[in-house]
């Protein structure tokens, strides 16, 4: 089967990246409580998760070395996780093994999941196909998997940020807007292969409700004062004034 | 009816304001096409309001009462509220020159002295969602909408509020002000606009009883124009959303 062209590139870019992710991967496996995104905000004042997540079907979507899932587990969900590149899955794998948490892992494409409708209560991604794959393929991939009244959840970078950060690697978002908002959708940049994609705040409503789904909130997070990150792309400066990520919450609706 | 020191304000600012407004913008505003915003751009275009015959609509908000007018000569059943009873008068004349049948009401949208479920449609366009505190608004909308009634309301950006430059009075590229910090605006003379994040307008809709149906971000086509030039230029609304029109369905 050939891959479209975006998802082959990120899984080119990801199984060169993954060593890199290994020993966040082991951080987040040994971690209780769940903290989210480049600021490592905790669960308590985030509220991602779900309240109840005992014996829930939950399906990570890009779900990397799969902490998300082994989160989900702990508190008593069956989680599945899928992702498209074989070298994060092999970390998974071994932290699955280190920390006697079984569940099944399949390599694959969010675009295209092989399994059937409506299996999961959650379909939940953290800067995985919720920024690695294309939202007009992911989105309705997710809203088929999920039961009526199932929850999708996800986190992507901030919407502005997406406009004041430079192409160039290794350099902060500033305070100036440097690509139009109108057609925001794939992004490319100079330095690797990879392709990201971000959507108008209105454009990702318009493809909930197409798709069955219910908007039921938008997070938008903003780190504690002098909260630091490893990622170059955003100073904690910048993530106090603007959203630096946000996190989606839908709900696939009861009457189909 | 009471009304709150920030509404009274508000009201004195629009009776000072109305007829230079009015003057400079009336006949934009006066069309028979249903449109939106500073750029004119159709309903049919945008899809929100869709066909309004036999509805029973209320603005808020409505100023010269340009969009009741083009409401009611659809078909509508319409109520014109407004905060300012000098924009009111524009309104009355506009209504009596158009030979057409809406109602006036002289109230803050923040208390509106009409029946529970009364309503079909709630519209503002650049009215009672910007000029009144939402979080008063929106309950107060949810309680006139009959269940399963509209609302659409257009407000300026959370962008635009951003990227406004003080310093000279004009809208540019760089964000000069803190998106966590965008709820007020001062208008002058103790006047002041309100603006929601996006994660606050989602929350505050379905805290009352809405459901979030669509957010469109309006783009002025390359041709447009408009007697608001002097807010947002033509070229920067056409790379960034300036105006958000949202669109609720009362559950």
């Amino acid at each position: 089967m050939t891959l479209p062209e975006h998802v082959a590139r990120n899984r080119a870019a990801w199984d060169g990246w993954a060593t890199d992710y290994v020993e966040a991967g082991e951080r987040a496996w040994a971690q209780d409580e769940p903290t989210w995104g480049i600021w490592g905000i905790p669960e308590a004042e985030v509220g991602m998760l779900p309240p109840d997540l005992a014996g829930k079907d939950t399906i990570e979507l890009g779900c990397g070395t799969a902490y998300i899932s082994a989160w989900l587990a702990r508190r008593g969900a069956r989680p599945v996780g899928i992702d498209n590149s074989e070298a994060q899955l092999g970390t998974a794998r071994r932290l699955q093994a280190e920390h006697g948490l079984e569940f099944a892992l399949l390599h694959g494409n969010a675009e295209e999941v092989p399994l059937p409708d409506e299996s999961f209560d959650l379909a939940i991604s953290e800067y995985g196909a919720s920024i690695w794959a294309d939202p007009y393929r992911w989105l309705p991939e997710a809203a088929r998997l999920l039961r009526p009244g199932g929850e999708l959840v996800f986190l992507v970078n901030g919407t502005i940020l997406m406009l004041c950060v430079p192409d160039e690697e290794g350099i902060a978002a500033g305070d100036r807007l440097l690509r139009p908002y109108f057609g925001m959708h794939r992004f490319e940049w100079p330095d690797d292969e990879s392709v990201e994609f971000h959507l108008p705040y209105g454009e990702w409503i318009r493809l909930f409700r197409r798709n069955g789904l219910e908007v039921e909130d938008l997070i938008e997070l903003r780190p504690g004062e002098g909260a630091t990150t490893g990622y170059p792309f955003v100073t904690s400066e910048w993530a106090r004034r603007w959203p630096s990520e946000e996190i989606w919450r839908a709900r696939k609706q009861l009457d189909g | 009816m009471a009304i709150s020191e920030q509404a009274l304000r508000n009201r004195e600012r629009w009776d000072a304001l109305a007829d230079g407004y009015q003057q400079q913008h009336g006949p934009q505003l006066t069309v028979d096409e249903l449109v939106w915003g500073q750029w004119s751009i159709p309903d049919a275009e945008v899809g929100v309001l869709g066909d309004v015959a036999g509805r029973t609509v209320l603005e808020l908000g409505c100023g010269g009462a340009q969009w009741s007018v083009a409401l009611a000569k659809r078909g509508a059943c319409v109520i014109g509220l407004d905060n300012s009873a000098r924009q009111l008068q524009h309104a009355r004349e506009l209504v009596a020159t158009a030979g057409v049948e809406v109602q006036l009401v002289h109230a803050s949208a923040e208390s509106v002295p009409l029946p529970d479920g009364s309503f079909d449609i709630v519209l503002s366009d650049h009215g009672a969602l910007s000029w009144g505190e939402p979080g008063r608004v929106v309950p107060e909308i949810a309680r006139l909408l009959r269940r399963g009634g509209l609302l659409a309301f257009n407000v300026t950006s959370p962008l635009v509020r951003m990227c406004w430059n003080d310093e000279n009075d004009s809208l540019d590229t760089a964000l000069h002000r803190s998106y966590f910090d965008v709820y007020r605006t001062e208008e002058g003379e103790g006047a002041a606009t309100f603006a929601l994040r996006h994660g606050e307008w989602i929350r505050l809709l379905r805290d009352s009883a809405f459901e979030v149906e669509g957010l469109v971000e309006l783009r002025p086509r390359t041709e447009a124009s408009t007697t608001y030039g002097d807010f947002v230029p033509l070229d920067w609304a056409r790379r960034w959303p300036a105006e958000d029109l949202w669109k609720a369905r009362r559950r």
